[in-house]
């Protein structure tokens, strides 16, 4: 069966955690996965210059590693990325921002790319706020 | 068929960008042409109180990106009676005409009806 | 038709739990995750409205109850991520409660 799941809250709320652990289960219980969105806070998972203590769970690494290891579609809503400063190379430059802070394998996109997973999809799964 | 989507609003308008980005959604959906319902529910039917006055708080008019639901094909719009009764807010005198008003059988008949649904 | 309903707010000051218990049907589930696992608190309101839902299929996760020390009564059932999955395949849609 096909899953999209959809992300809203940042790394440090257990809802984002919440979100990786079934992306994974359901990999594992060999299901697919059409895309990842994040949307809201969510797209601070991708943010690249969070700096989690060595002690701590460190969500946006993981959640690299699950997407690049799987080759799944990240993708992160670009109104909410640029709204919250999590720019890409491309959209840094456009505003001339100094920072950048989302990287491969993340892709800013808009919200098209959430109806065009709930589409392709059997299911919608959405994670967030707590 | 495209699949449908029933995005549940509970978000008061000025509680921070919540009711805009469920809206943005909805929008975004209609603009697609896609099946999309839209459903006030809990503080989200606050967004439909008359004569509200954005400009006051310095945020964008909420109220002019519902007045465009139509003209994105979104036409299915839905009220939650009880918790418009508890807010104190008429529901003759809404912001959107054309909102159907359900109780809480109606409502569950209505998510029934679609093929994912969100409450943001 | 069903949905599977999840909850992840302290029932505690919020009102997504009654608004959810209200809007509920009855071939659908209720699953509780993160806070929202306070719920099941013996002598709590929360406790006494899912007590009071007649037929409802409670499901909450055994991580989120084990971490809060909170006891599974037998009318509710402790899940697992993969069962997780399961379940949201098993009813027609999932709502989560943003």
């Amino acid at each position: 069966m096909k899953f999209a799941i959809a992300l809203f809250s940042a790394a440090h709320a257990p809802s984002s955690r919440r979100a990786l652990l079934f992306a994974q289960a359901a990999l594992a219980g060999g299901h697919e996965i059409v895309r990842l969105f994040f949307y809201q806070d969510g797209v601070y998972n991708a943010a690249t210059s969070l700096v989690t203590p060595q002690d701590e769970l460190d969500l946006p690494a993981q959640w690299r590693t699950f997407v690049s290891d799987h080759q799944l579609d990240g993708v992160v809503c670009i109104a909410a990325a640029l709204r919250r400063g999590v720019l890409n190379a491309e959209e840094a430059e456009r505003y001339q921002r100094s920072a950048v802070q989302v990287e491969a394998p993340w892709e800013l996109s808009g919200l098209g790319q959430l109806h065009d997973a709930a589409q392709d999809a059997d299911r919608l799964i959405c994670f967030g706020a707590a | 068929m495209a699949k449908s989507l029933l995005l549940i609003s509970r978000q008061a308008p000025w509680s921070g960008p919540g009711a805009r980005e469920a809206l943005d959604i909805v929008l975004a959906g209609g603009a697609f042409d896609l099946p999309i319902g839209l459903l006030f529910l809990d503080d989200g039917v606050l967004q439909l109180a008359a004569k509200q006055n954005a400009k006051a708080l310095q945020q964008k008019d909420l109220s002019a990106n519902l007045q465009a639901l139509p003209m994105f094909g979104v036409e299915d719009l839905f009220v939650c009676a009880d918790s418009a009764a508890e807010r104190g807010l008429d529901p003759s005198a809404l912001a959107l005409s054309d909102v159907q008003s359900l109780d809480a059988a109606g409502i569950r008949a209505l998510i029934d009806r679609y093929d994912h649904v969100m409450t943001l | 038709m069903s949905t599977l309903h999840v909850l992840s707010h302290s029932p505690f000051g919020d009102s997504r739990l009654t608004s959810c218990l209200r809007l509920l049907g009855s071939a659908d589930g209720l699953l509780l995750t993160g806070d929202a696992a306070y719920a099941l608190q013996p002598d709590t309101a929360p406790q006494a409205a899912l007590l009071a839902h007649a037929g409802l299929t409670l499901f909450v996760l055994a991580e989120d109850a084990e971490a809060r020390a909170l006891a599974i009564p037998h009318w509710a059932k402790a899940i697992d991520y993969p069962a997780f999955v399961e379940l949201s395949l098993h009813h027609d849609k999932v709502n989560t409660w943003l």
